[in-house]
């Protein structure tokens, strides 16, 4: 009997040190124990996926050329219909992307928020903070009825998520496209101070200061707070010394083959780029041959006459493969192959999120609303110092007069506006970003196709609202009316 | 079993007044003392019977055997009761059995067992030191010597220091040298012979002056037939649960090496596909069917109380997938199917119950076999095997002359013209191009006239390649295997060995294991006893150089990059093309814009597996009291495994590294180096010299240990109590390690030479050229399980288990899980109101309820975090982050299962036929799927505790001896197992393409692994292109097989069979014994092979059916088979793939029934005289035949394996095979 209670003391022993040896974990997985650990987290909290082909193709950019590459992302935002595919380049593609970045940013401040020594983690909360803004701020882009101060606090936003999920099945709350903005002003104005660009490896995929600026410049141009526009955009550049931020296109770009630009249009040594993200995305292959984008017609549109005078010198890097396919070199793709060999894998897109022009546009146009139209086409003379070909101050110069001639404008605020856009236009054609203007602006959009569909997308239409995933009713989450 | 009255009569009681001396005496005289023409052993006897008498049991030995039993009525009660459970044993055993515990002894003589008295050892002991007193006859009768000699039945020698005692006086002698004794005896003394691992012998002197003895080897009996759950060893009648016991003798295929492969067809309920045959691949396992849909479903192997953990976690779809991986894919292929003694196969929750949270899937016991006490025993046994050739005549395959036909109508068709030279391959067409132009002294090797062309290609129409002739061989296989059984009371030992050789089907593969087994075992005293065991395998294995295969949803198919699997290779490969030219040279083609010849690739590109395996395992049992037992079982397993993929320079692999001879190649050759910091630059080649060495590297390091108190006590005969408690540790620790060798340069003394180029091209493609990653697990468990049994009718068994995992990762609230059973059986024999019938010998009815669980594929209990570099095109822009793997899910749990089993076990005639048919019912719940969430938390896709699904099946086992006498037997077994599974709740929401592959798909309210296809609409009528209902239910031949809109599929049944079976017939005459084993599948519907593709080059081999393709309008009408597009129409298809389509349409599936020939041997067992003069204790010969013969199969299969996935890689179907075994005992 007694052998009977040595051997059960043992079991009650061996059991008691099963819980040191159950916690093993089960593979190589990482901890978030350091600073430096919860800032490799924070390099996958922005959203992986590219809005440029769905942004693109429902813009006024795209027209049918009757033939070319089928893709539901192009064909069903260019018939303004939901798009009906979930794979990269879809709108929920890049819902879910949005999400992922912000559970990352979520793990990280809660790691932050864990840590022994907070005081060390400041830079990183910094990070995780303003790219949680930055998801949460396209969200509500896409998916929620643009701002208007009027309506915001009754339209319906999108869940803002401040803490991991830690269940299969949460359920979330699409609160007001008001609370929404307050949450991300919030985040970001808490966050932008603490970032600190020293402490990153490859500063251009993270929120630096200036990228942190360049989106809150972004951010209050929607809310139309010129104010703030203005002064994020200076912080961006910081002597004012606007052209050396910008794409060389007059200079380097120009004599460069279209591999080359390709090559470095995204590439993080470029100036003009403040923030790049790494997509899984066909659009490098594909933007230029689906068969709704830009034509002959669009490309003369887009890259025609401008205000200038002078001649865009992007035609001198426009490309036509095939016909009618019209091609500036900037999206290149990157192909991860499956395995070393294989013939699949993924393709990726390095999309800039920011970029100087974008900054300096959003500072133009907050000048133009203050009715600051000099500061305003000073910008623009800097802008097009770089973009037109053998550009001549004398003859190229950008003047009200200029302005309100060429678009046939009394109104010069008006007239700086039209060609704010149309530059932007110009310089983001094939990127997506034309979508944000129209949208922002309610600017209305007709398509038509050659099989004789047409639609207008009027400035109050419900699809000029992206749809919120199916799926997403699960967390009881309400879609979009339609 | 119940006698009739006329029987008894056969048994004679003696009056108890009459001495049984007297009435042996009388008796004796006229006999020999020792058997003569027919050795006892020969008579086998079958009996099983509950609580019937004694004389009862004597008449069935009397009907079977034909042997009286003699006994006088003072020796015992003939009218007790005892329990017996003898199948095919031999009269010694039965006798020893039935006379264990009495102090009896017994004779057999011709048509007479004798029972007389015997003095056991213990009283023996006692009397020996009291001096006996002499018996009244004892003064008066004179004392005569007695000369014998022993010998040894099994070894037919002399048998020395045999101790032979007089058990009257217990004076005793021992033998000399020569097995020779004189010994001082009386008439009417018994003579006891005992030697250690022989049974003793009694006999009686009646005066003879010379004795001959043989002693018999003690076989380790079974009074009862047990069921081996691994924890226990369960008397069958005291066992509630539904299991199935297979001797490894009957069931073994002699020439099949994998065990697992032998279960095929034996046990009812346990289905077993050969998705691959290849050596060290495993079938695919089910015991009762899919209890998971995302997580394992194959079974758990223990070997001798230890699970066999696996080297490498191999999926379900992984297992068809001809991966390089899936060699090491068998657990067991590193075991000697010799070395196995029985398997018990587990099947419900009473049976597995403590396995607990593991036992989910069934489980499948080895018992491998022990050293005996007795003389050393030596086994040899010997296997040569020969596989077929495959020929074309079973496949549907165009001719030469017949695919030349086509080729030329793909040339007329624009589709073959000159720039096919810019393609990555190209065949015989290519090759004309080829020629056709200038060489280096500007002549023209072929002249670019139509005659000459003609000539040209004449001789690849009457080519007809055999590719299986040129590729396969009829290999030699050879397995030797030798074992040594030796040991005495207190230790005993077996050791084996063996090599299994096999120098190849294909002239890529072959094969050499290397097995050794020793286990010792000591019984120190009477409380304790231990065994110790030391297993290894060493395997050096030979496989093609095969890469792992890529899903590509976009075209819908499966990619392998240089896949040179020789069959998959001559089934695609047109018999157009040569694998030698006019001069006997080897001529090669274009792959991959390099020269491609399969022999030669073969040669130069291999994969070299080598793997040891090696276990120890200690089992230490001391009893504590005379009820209470402690039990020790630890094992520590060490197997690592090495895969060196060797590509050398000359292979087509390496070669196409350096392909760059014009620009257009060098713009498409993707294996050459294209600068991302010099975009403008030409694509370089970055392997100058040398190929690859890619070496990967699985480790396992296993310790189990277990501990456990027995306690086992009997109340007045009728109560018995068992109770079982123990605890449960295991420790695993996985490692796998791969890298990637550039510019090893097999000629060159090895060196390598590296271009510092490519390993940036292997970086910057985000591919790091080397890799490591480890995995553990950490298991505990506490169980006890309880069982009583009331006088032999009653049984009840309670199990409870508690298990503790790390793999569901650090929460420790989703760690711990408790699992239990309930069962109960009722012997209804055992009840009064049976015992008057005769025709049920026994009737057990059994049930059982109870939870076992299974650990699902998703870690995620607390976050998973994983390291991984970005994906940006510079390097200078790549950072190591870390990526949220999964998000921490606190309900994540294990994947648990209900079963109800009902059983019903019954002997009948005479145990003629016996039967065994169980029915359940199981809810499996909780099981992973991979659900789509609303992603606001940051996971898409999550593996969650979220699918339940519900089976059903039946299973029925009968054995019938159709027809036996003394020459002549005949025995039937059959088995058939029906299983269904419908998946009640998944919110998987599966895309078109993971339901219409060959493996299936899984969605609710369906069987799991279900398979669907497009609906097939028919041709269109202007371009002979198939058409479908795609995802929008309109009528295209564009469908979006990425599309998750599933509602227009067809469902076409299960891929997994639902009735499984087999039906064994053994004939027997005389010496000869002749096995004819047919398995049989239904219910399972097979995707056919994908042979239509969008545009066909010059190399691929079509099948015959290409004859009634579309060709002109109006023709839709007529045929099912599209056309083939010309070059136009390629273009015009856009972004669809229609012929992709069509492979996964209604048209190209194929109903998976079959009916197969496993094997048919003939055995030739040598009659023991021969094996005298031969000295040997045991001879036979087996010839057999594998895979003879498919019996039906659907015809629209067309040659295609329904067991087989053409998936390339490693993959092999299985093979037909003849086979010659040897057996010798000495």
């Amino acid at each position: 009997m007694r052998k009977t209670l040595l051997f059960l003391t043992a079991v009650v022993f061996i059991t008691t040190g099963c819980k040191k040896f159950l916690e093993q974990p089960p593979d190589n997985r990482a901890v978030l124990n350091s600073p430096e650990k919860v800032s490799q987290l924070l390099s996958t909290a922005y959203p992986q996926a590219n809005y440029m082909p769905f942004c693109e193709s429902i813009s006024d950019n795209v027209a049918d050329k009757g033939i070319g590459g089928q893709e539901r992302t192009n064909i069903d935002p260019f018939h303004f219909k939901d798009v009906n595919d979930d794979q990269e380049d879809s709108p929920e593609f890049y819902w879910n992307a949005c999400y992922t970045a912000i559970a990352a940013a979520n793990q990280a401040l809660a790691a932050c928020e864990a840590a022994p020594d907070p005081e060390n983690y400041q830079a990183q909360k910094g990070e995780a903070l303003v790219a949680r803004a930055y998801a949460h701020f396209m969200l509500v882009t896409f998916f929620s009825k643009i701002y208007d101060a009027a309506t915001a606090s009754q339209d319906p936003g999108i869940p803002y998520v401040l803490s991991p999920e830690k269940v299969v099945f949460a359920n979330y709350d699409r609160k007001t496209v008001q609370y929404v903005y307050d949450m991300i002003e919030k985040d970001l104005t808490e966050g932008l101070p603490l970032i600190d660009d020293k402490l990153y490896t490859v500063p251009r995929y993270h929120f630096t200061k200036a990228a942190a600026h360049a989106f809150a410049t972004r951010f209050y141009l929607f809310q139309k707070k010129y104010d703030q526009v203005i002064e994020h955009a200076s912080q961006v550049f910081p002597n004012n010394n606007v052209a050396a931020g910008l794409r060389p296109w007059n200079s380097a770009y120009y004599i460069q083959t279209y591999n080359e630009l390709w090559a470095r249009y995204a590439k993080a040594t470029e100036p003009a780029n403040l923030l790049l993200v790494e997509t899984q995305s066909v659009w490098g292959r594909n933007y230029f041959s689906v068969r709704f984008g830009m034509e002959a017609v669009l490309a003369d549109i887009i890259l025609g006459r401008n205000v200038t005078g002078g001649t865009w010198v992007f035609n001198y890097q426009l490309y036509t493969i095939g016909t009618n396919n019209y091609m500036l070199p900037k999206i290149n793709e990157y192909f991860v192959r499956a395995s070393v060999n294989a013939q699949i894998g993924y393709p990726y897109v390095m999309v800039p999120l920011f970029t100087a022009e974008e900054v300096l546009f959003n500072r133009a146009e907050a000048y133009v609303m203050q009715n600051k139209i000099n500061e305003a086409i000073s910008d623009l003379n800097a802008y097009a110092g770089t973009r037109i070909f053998n550009y001549n101050p004398a003859t190229h110069n950008i003047t009200a007069t200029r302005m309100r001639n060429f678009y046939g404008a009394s109104n010069v605020q008006l007239a700086a506006l039209l060609t704010i856009l149309d530059f932007k236009r110009a310089e983001f054609v094939q990127e997506g970003m034309r979508w944000f203007d129209l949208a922002r602006l309610k600017i209305p959009i007709e398509h038509r196709d050659v099989d004789g569909w047409r639609s207008t997308l009027e400035p109050d239409d419900p699809r000029r609202v992206f749809q919120i995933p199916d799926k997403a009713k699960m967390a009881g989450i309400e879609q979009n009316p339609r | 079993m119940r006698f009739t009255a006329g029987h008894c009569s056969y048994n004679i009681r003696v009056m108890k007044l009459f001495w049984i001396s007297l009435i042996a005496a009388a008796i004796l005289p006229t006999l020999p003392l020792t058997t003569k023409a027919v050795p006892r052993q020969e008579f086998k006897i079958t009996l099983q019977v509950k609580r019937t008498s004694l004389s009862d049991v004597f008449s069935a030995i009397h009907k079977q055997t034909g042997f009286i039993v003699f006994y006088a009525n003072d020796l015992f009660n003939d009218k007790d009761k005892v329990s017996v459970n003898f199948v095919e044993a031999g009269l010694d055993e039965v006798m020893q059995s039935l006379l264990r515990g009495r102090s009896l002894g017994y004779r057999i003589t011709d048509n007479y067992i004798i029972i007389i008295k015997a003095i056991d050892k213990k009283k023996e002991g006692k009397t020996s030191i009291v001096k006996p007193v002499p018996q009244a006859t004892a003064d008066t009768l004179p004392a005569s010597r007695l000369k014998g000699k022993v010998i040894g039945k099994e070894e037919n020698s002399p048998l020395g220091q045999v101790s032979v005692e007089n058990l009257t006086d217990h004076k005793g002698v021992f033998t000399d040298a020569k097995g020779e004794f004189v010994l001082q005896v009386q008439p009417g003394d018994s003579v006891r012979f005992s030697y250690v691992g022989k049974a003793p012998y009694v006999v009686l002197y009646r005066g003879q002056s010379f004795l001959n003895v043989q002693l018999y080897n003690e076989e380790e009996r079974v009074l009862s037939e047990v069921i081996v759950t691994g924890f226990q060893n369960i008397d069958k009648n005291k066992f509630s649960g539904a299991a199935t016991r297979l001797k490894a003798d009957d069931i073994k295929i002699q020439g099949v090496t994998d065990v697992s492969r032998m279960l095929e067809g034996r046990a009812a309920g346990v289905s077993i596909q050969n998705v691959s045959g290849t050596f060290g691949t495993a079938p695919k396992i089910r015991v009762r069917g899919a209890t998971s849909i995302n997580g394992d479903n194959k079974p758990l192997w223990v070997v001798d109380g230890v699970v066999l953990e696996d080297i490498v976690n191999i999926s379900n779809d992984q297992l068809s997938s001809g991966d390089p991986t899936t060699l090491l894919g068998s657990a067991v292929a590193g075991l000697n199917a010799n070395d196995i003694e029985s398997f018990d196969i587990l099947k419900d929750a009473a049976a597995t119950a403590l396995y607990g949270a593991r036992a989910m899937n069934g489980v499948v016991v080895i018992t491998t076999k022990k050293g005996k006490a007795g003389k050393i025993a030596v086994t040899y046994t010997g296997n040569y095997s020969s596989q077929w050739k495959p020929t074309y005549s079973g496949f549907n395959i165009m001719n030469s002359a017949q695919q030349m036909s086509v080729l030329a109508e793909l040339e007329r068709k624009g589709v073959l013209g000159p720039n096919i030279l810019d393609r990555a391959n190209y065949g015989v067409y290519g090759k004309m191009y080829d020629l056709m132009n200038a060489d280096e002294n500007d002549e023209f090797p072929l002249i670019n006239r139509p005659e000459e062309r003609k000539k040209f290609l004449t001789r690849y129409a009457l080519a007809n390649t055999d590719w299986f002739d040129v590729l396969f061989r009829n290999n030699f296989m050879q397995e030797h295997s030798l074992s040594v059984s030796s040991g005495t009371d207190r230790s005993q030992s077996y050791f084996s060995t063996s090599y299994y050789g096999d120098n190849g089907w294909t002239i890529a593969d072959r094969v050499n294991r290397y097995t050794l087994n020793y286990r010792n075992n000591y019984k120190f005293n009477d409380r304790l006893s231990a065994g110790f065991a030391t297993v290894g395998s060493v395997r050096q294995q030979r496989a093609p150089g095969a890469l792992a295969r890529n899903s590509n949803p976009v075209e819908g198919r499966f990619d392998r990059d240089f896949d040179i699997n020789p069959f998959s290779f001559a089934l695609n490969t047109s018999r157009t093309l040569t694998a030698f030219d006019e001069d006997g040279q080897l001529e090669f083609f274009r792959r991959n814009f390099a020269p491609f010849n399969i022999i030669h690739e073969l040669r130069n590109n291999y994969i070299d597996l080598n793997v040891i395996d090696l276990r120890l395992q200690a089992n230490l049992d001391y009893k504590l009291t005379k009820n209470l037992r402690y039990e020790f079982v630890g094992a520590m397993r060490y197997v690592k495994s090495t895969r060196e993929h060797q590509i050398n320079e000359h292979a087509n692999m390496a070669e196409a590294y350096r392909s760059a001879s014009t620009t257009s190649i060098r713009r498409a050759n993707r294996f050459l180096y294209r600068d991302p910091d010099n975009p403008e630059a030409e694509p370089e080649v970055v392997l100058p010299y040398g190929g690859f060495y890619n070496r990967t590297e699985d480790q396992l390091v296993n310790f189990d240990f277990r501990n456990s108190l027995n306690y086992n006590k009997t109340i007045r005969d009728k109560h018995t109590l068992n109770i079982l408690a123990g605890q449960q540790v295991k420790y695993a620790d996985r490692q796998n390690f791969s890298s990637t060798g550039y510019g090893y340069q097999y000629e060159n003394g090895g060196t390598p030479f590296i271009d510092y180029r490519i390993l940036k091209q292997t970086i910057e493609n985000n591919f790091p050229y080397y890799g490591m990653s480890k995995d553990y697990d950490r298991f505990v468990a506490l169980y006890a399980s309880g069982s009583y049994s009331y006088d032999l009718k009653y049984n009840f068994t309670g199990t409870v288990r508690y298990d503790g995992s790390n793999r569901l990762g650090q929460s420790r609230r989703a760690r711990w899980l408790p699992t239990w059973s309930v069962a109960g059986s009722w012997n209804i024999d055992q009840e009064a109101f049976m015992q008057s019938q005769g025709l049920v010998d026994y009737l057990t009815l059994r049930a059982s309820y109870g939870l076992t669980a299974s650990m699902g594929p998703a870690t995620n209990s607390s976050i998973v975090l994983r390291n991984i570099n970005t994906r940006r095109p510079y390097l200078s822009e790549v950072e190591s982050v870390i990526q949220l793997a999964n998000l921490e899910n606190i309900d994540l749990t294990w994947e648990k299962l209900y079963t109800t089993n009902l059983g019903l076990d019954a002997g009948l005639f005479n145990r003629r036929l016996t039967m065994s048919v169980d029915v359940y019912q199981r809810t499996s719940f909780d099981l992973i799927s991979l659900i789509k969430t609303s992603a606001i938390g940051g996971e898409p896709i999550k593996a969650a505790n979220y699918a339940d699904m519900k089976s059903k099946g039946i299973e029925v086992l009968l054995n019938g001896t159709i027809f036996k006498n003394k020459n002549w037997s005949w025995r039937s077994t059959a088995t058939f197992g029906y299983n269904t599974t419908t998946i009640t709740k998944a919110d998987n929401n599966p895309r078109i393409f993971d339901l219409v592959i060959a493996e299936g798909g899984n969605t609710v309210g369906y069987p799991v692994r279900s398979l669907f296809s497009l609906q097939y609409n028919g041709l269109d009528p202007y371009t002979g292109r198939p058409t479908f209902v795609n995802q929008e239910g309109k009528n295209s031949s564009d469908v979006y097989l990425q599309d998750d809109a599933i509602e227009y599929l067809v469902y076409e049944g299960p891929v997994d069979p639902t009735i499984t079976g087999g039906f064994s017939n053994t004939f027997q005459y005389k010496a000869f014994s002749l096995n004819v084993f047919v398995t049989y599948q239904a219910g399972n519907k097979i995707r056919m092979y994908p042979a239509f593709k969008s545009s066909y080059s010059d190399l691929d081999a079509m099948p015959k059916e290409f004859y009634d393709r579309w060709i002109m309008p109006g023709e839709e009408k007529m045929t099912p088979v599209p056309s083939m597009l010309d070059l136009l129409a390629q273009a015009r298809l856009g972004g669809s793939y229609p012929y992709n389509n069509y492979n996964y349409s209604t048209e190209r599936v194929a109903r998976g029934d079959f009916v197969r020939v496993k094997t048919v041997s003939l055995t030739y067992g040598v009659p023991a005289a021969w094996l005298q003069r031969a000295r040997l204790s045991m001879a036979s010969v087996t010839a057999a035949v594998v895979n003879p013969w498919l019996i039906y199969a659907d015809k629209k299969l067309n040659g295609q394996d329904p067991e087989f996935f053409n998936t390339g890689g490693v993959a092999q179907p299985i093979q037909k095979q003849f086979t010659l075994s040897v057996k010798l005992g000495i």
